[in-house]
């Protein structure tokens, strides 16, 4: 039974009167069993009367051994108990005003004769912390009546330990046991009472020190409290501080169980957090914390020895009841009075608060303890401020710091909570797990031969690094680094940023590349179809795997029986003839060809169109094949690998000399093979891409049937189709061979041309005018056109060269070639003096009235070839011609310097396209467009 | 991986990939992967109006399965070599002097 309700002078008057025997019978016996069974409803059966039961429910004494009998003292005890009971309400009749916040054992009640104490009580923890259920306690608690609480004034004992009182050993009990079974049978109603007296005493000094513990508890966390809200809500000190006035009568009742709810101790963490966080913390704060911290400590300390109490009473409790019960003998009681005497007496000088109680020192304590309240709450006003402004002020701070910090806590959790979540996974894989993954990708994407899987990446690379000047300055990144799709090639750009990452990440792709290629070398070809599709697949079929076939593209085309004709009908001498010597034979013998000399040649129908792309895309093949060797050479100094090398690269280019069909007899076929194969655009563009890798000799008969054929080929066939401005699918395909042709074949034989003695030249022209029908139909193409010019201009050359003394000429060959090319020059001359008006496409292109302003300047400048071209005849032309020419074109040069001169131009453009159009001529004639008068 | 090789050379370019549910997206083409998986920043969806959801959305990544087409700016393809890659790509290894 707890004591709370007790006042201190009650207690003393109690303790009187418990000395001197004098309120034994007014003991209450109904109250008493208010107690333990109540919670299972036993309370209510409980016969309140008598014990009529007692030895049902413990057997009764006689059959009970002696040793056990320590239950018989009770029975005999039990009305003047309910006397004593009775006459002391306050005893029996606990108002606990703060039932609700200390929690206070049940064990702690005195008396427990009749209530068997079950073994429950022991586990009916009651600190904050216990998992174990308590309503036992609570529901009692509440039940009981709440009453005004006179603790805040009651003694408050400052010793931790003062409640050693009920702790008693096994040893204790049976030396008790053993004295009570002896002297049981001769015991006086006095000597029971002067026992019960005893045991009531001690009950109540522990109580005493136990309710003086509690109250010391109460008060700390009270204190507690004040701190935290002093530290954790200024605003409410208001409040606060008139509660504090309270307080020093009576603790709020709802601030205790504040403190030990598991929320409170979440709001100290928390506060603890923000404490940490925040760098304005203030050393007064500090220590308030750390004295909290230290209170803490104590204030676990105090509740562990409570419970050490607790227990203990338990032990004592049921020990009491049965000794009781059992009715002890007077000795018995007497000897076991002399115990407890020594153990009061033990417990005494053990603890100091028997002393503070039996001398009544408490009060200066209490005294003590006001003024520290006091002292706090004084404190806590200054804290405040004097006046309410300040106050308020102060208020307004503290509420925006802990908003503050609140918004801080609150991202920063938020930001934890993220990382938290994110970082969830960390770790999972090892970094031998990363490795292999990576060592897998790369081993995947990384071939021995990027140009072969990476070609384009690898080739445009360089060509955009030749294009912007740059020397390829990292062979290694080039050869492996980008073909594995590790975009390495972008180094340049990546490495401002991560040097060092770039670095490590280069060092380790080029480990796992050699690795890679060993291994690749160790398995085979085949090797990287092991590890395909290992992380998934690319595509629904591998790029390696060969594809299904969806163009049913004849692989064998019908070139192999024209070829082998061509060998068999073409003489070595031919294929190996010397430029300077054999050109011109071999021009003549083209021509003689050209006669009709065609009795041993088989006839054939030209190449159709889908043997010619076939033939290209072999062709292609073998192009990039010997561009693939050509990358791959080897250095000069490895011969055998040079020798080799050079081996199959000669077998290459015979393919492709082969491949391009010129040794074909001309008769075959009209078109000739070769201009079939040049017909589309990709064989003109293939021309420029073998002129490096075939020799100049074969270069030149190359030339020389291009020459021969060159009414066969189509953009010379197609070339009316451009002496028009209107827009047709067939004048767009026209020009755009036509630009193909000048770009690709004719910047091919450009070199050739620049190359060749002037006998060649009046070779290959006069081959030109024979094999051609109409040779001003052929200077009216633009290919033919731009043909004669690089002839004409190649011609103009040479004879500079001589007529400088550069090169040493021999002077009789020279003549010779000089006689001939004139001769040659005339018969082209006079051929193409009748359409010399007709050169012009502005002369052929019939204007429609309305045109678009843009179509003259278009016409001009499509006319400037021309100029070009007549100003290269100009120069080969003698006086004669020269009178010839200017007659001729007398109308067109008045017509563009009038137009010029006289404004008819739509604009500036236009005007000077003309004059420098009609200039190019004139300045070839030695004239200038300024010197026409008009 | 010919197409591979050749959308590397286009980082950094601007490039239109339709998608297979009829979105459009123009972008700078950021990086592509084996798999043709595509990284675009400061994209913008061909009909807008169709499609406000993408109005905020400023580079995407986009899973190389739901590729229709990728437009690729003319001017940075080299057609002659990508034909000469095709070329290679469809008969690389039936060669000795080839891997």
């Amino acid at each position: 039974m707890s004591f709370f309700g007790l006042q201190e002078n009650n207690l003393e008057e109690e303790r009187q009167r418990i000395r001197s025997g004098a309120s034994r019978e007014t003991e209450d016996v109904a109250v008493y069993t208010w107690g333990e069974e109540s919670y299972d409803g036993l309370g209510d059966a409980l016969q309140e009367g008598g014990d009529d039961f007692n030895d049902e429910t413990f057997g009764s004494s006689g059959s009970v051994g002696k040793d056990f009998d320590f239950a018989g003292q009770a029975s005999l005890l039990e009305p003047e108990l309910a006397h004593h009971k009775s006459a002391n309400p306050v005893l029996s009749s606990p108002g606990q005003p703060r039932a609700d916040a200390t929690p206070r054992p049940v064990e702690q009640r005195p008396d427990n004769r009749r209530a068997p104490q079950s073994l429950e009580s022991i586990w009916d923890d009651r600190s904050p912390f216990s998992v174990l259920p308590r309503e036992n306690g609570g529901n009692r608690l509440q039940a009981s009546t709440s009453q005004f609480s006179p603790f805040p004034e009651s003694p408050v004992l400052h010793q931790p330990n003062a409640g050693q009182g009920g702790a008693r050993t096994l040893q204790e009990i049976e030396a008790e046991m053993r004295a009570a079974a002896q002297q049981s049978r001769g015991v006086s109603q006095r000597q029971q009472n002067a026992l019960r007296l005893q045991q009531e005493e001690e009950q109540f000094l522990q109580e005493q020190a136990y309710q003086q513990r509690q109250q010391r508890l109460a008060f700390q966390r009270e204190r507690e409290i004040e701190r935290e809200l002093q530290l954790q809500a200024l605003q409410r000190l208001q409040q606060q501080q008139a509660m504090q006035a309270q307080h020093q009568r009576t603790p709020p009742p709802r601030m205790l169980p504040v403190s030990q709810s598991p929320r409170f101790v979440d709001q100290r963490q928390m506060l603890l957090l923000q404490q940490q966080e925040e760098h304005q913390l203030r050393m007064q704060q500090e220590l308030q914390e750390q004295l909290r911290m230290e209170e803490l400590e104590r204030q676990l300390q105090l509740e562990r020895q409570l419970r050490a109490q607790q227990i203990s009473h338990i032990n004592q409790g049921p020990l009491n009841h049965r000794r009781q019960t059992s009715g002890p003998t007077i000795a018995e009681l007497q000897f076991q009075a002399l115990q407890r005497q020594q153990l009061h007496r033990r417990q005494r000088s053990q603890s100091p608060a028997y002393q503070d109680f039996n001398v009544a020192p408490q009060n200066i304590q209490l005294q003590q303890r006001l003024l520290e309240e006091l002292a706090q709450v004084d404190y806590l006003r200054e804290f405040q401020g004097a006046t309410q402004a300040e106050q308020e002020a102060l208020r307004a701070e503290a509420m925006r710091k802990i908003v503050e910090a609140e918004k801080m806590e609150d991202k920063r959790r938020k930001k934890a909570a993220k990382i938290a979540h994110m970082s969830r996974y960390n770790d999972l894989m090892t970094q031998s797990d990363k490795d292999f993954i990576t060592r897998i990708q790369v081993s995947q994407l990384v071939t021995p031969d990027p140009y072969a899987d990476d070609f384009y990446a690898q080739v445009y690379g360089a060509i955009l690094r030749s294009r912007m000047g740059l020397q390829s300055q990292d062979e290694r990144v080039l050869k492996f680094g980008t073909g594995g799709g590790i975009s390495l090639g972008n180094t340049q750009k990546a490495a401002t940023r991560r040097p060092n990452a770039m670095q490590r990440m280069e060092q380790q792709v080029e480990r796992i590349v050699s690795n890679a290629r060993r291994r690749e070398e160790e398995k085979g070809l085949h090797s990287l179809h092991s590890l395909q599709g290992a992380l998934g697949k690319t595509s629904g079929r591998s790029y390696k795997a060969a594809p299904r076939q969806l163009l049913q593209v004849d692989d064998n085309p019908s070139t192999s029986p024209t070829l082998a004709h061509a060998n068999a009908h073409i003489s070595k001498e031919d294929a190996t003839s010397q430029p300077n010597e054999g050109a011109a034979k071999e021009a003549a013998k083209l021509s003689r060809e050209t006669l009709g000399n065609t009795g041993n040649v088989v006839r054939k129908d030209p190449l159709t169109h889908r043997q010619v792309l076939t033939a290209l895309e072999a062709m292609y093949d073998l192009v990039l094949k010997v561009e693939h060797l050509r990358r791959e050479q080897p250095p000069p100094e490895e011969e055998e690998a040079s020798q080799q090398w050079q081996k199959e690269y000669d077998d290459l280019v015979e393919l492709l000399w082969e491949g391009l069909k010129v040794m074909v007899p001309l008769e075959t076929s009209n078109p000739h093979p070769f201009v079939s194969l040049l017909s589309p655009s990709k064989g003109k563009k293939l021309l420029p891409r073998l002129t490096r890798h075939i020799g100049s000799s074969r270069m030149l008969t190359l030339m020389t049937l291009l020459v021969a054929c060159f009414t066969q080929l189509d953009v010379v066939k197609q070339a009316p189709l451009l002496d028009s401005l209107d827009e047709s699918d067939e004048r767009t395909e026209a020009d755009r061979q036509t630009q193909a042709f000048l770009g690709s074949v004719l910047q091919s034989i450009l070199p050739i041309v620049a190359n060749l003695e002037l006998h060649v030249v009046t070779a290959l022209l006069g081959l030109l005018i024979d094999r051609s029908q109409d040779i001003a139909a052929v200077a009216k193409t633009k290919p033919g056109l731009a043909l004669l010019t690089l002839f004409l201009s190649r011609v103009e050359v040479i004879k500079q060269g001589w007529g400088q003394g550069v090169e040493p000429v021999d002077l009789m060959a020279a003549g010779a070639s000089l006689e001939q090319w004139q001769a040659v020059f005339d018969q082209f001359f006079v051929l193409l003096t009748p359409h010399l008006l007709a050169l012009f496409p502005s002369s052929r292109i019939v204007l429609q009235d309305p045109h678009a302003p843009s179509a003259a300047l278009a016409i001009d400048i499509m006319d400037q070839p021309v100029w070009q071209f007549l100003a290269a005849l100009a120069l080969q032309a003698v006086p004669e011609q020269h009178q010839v020419l200017v007659t001729s074109l007398r109308d067109k040069v008045l017509e563009n310097v009038l137009s010029a001169n006289k404004g008819w131009v739509a604009d500036e453009d236009e005007r000077r396209t003309k004059l420098a159009n009609v200039n190019l001529f004139l300045h070839a004639l030695g004239l200038d467009s300024s010197q026409i008068a008009l | 991986m010919l197409i591979f090789s050749v959308f590397k050379t286009l980082t950094d370019q601007q490039v239109t990939v339709e998608l297979k549910n009829d979105l459009s997206i123009t972008g700078v083409l950021k990086s592509v992967d084996q798999f043709l998986n595509i990284r675009l920043d400061s994209i913008k969806v061909l009909d807008e109006a169709r499609h406000p959801h993408m109005m905020a959305v400023k580079n995407c990544f986009i899973r190389g399965s739901v590729v229709r087409y990728v437009q690729l700016p003319s001017e940075h393809v080299d057609t002659q070599l990508l034909e000469d890659a095709t070329r290679r790509g469809s008969s690389p290894r039936s060669h000795p002097f080839i891997g």
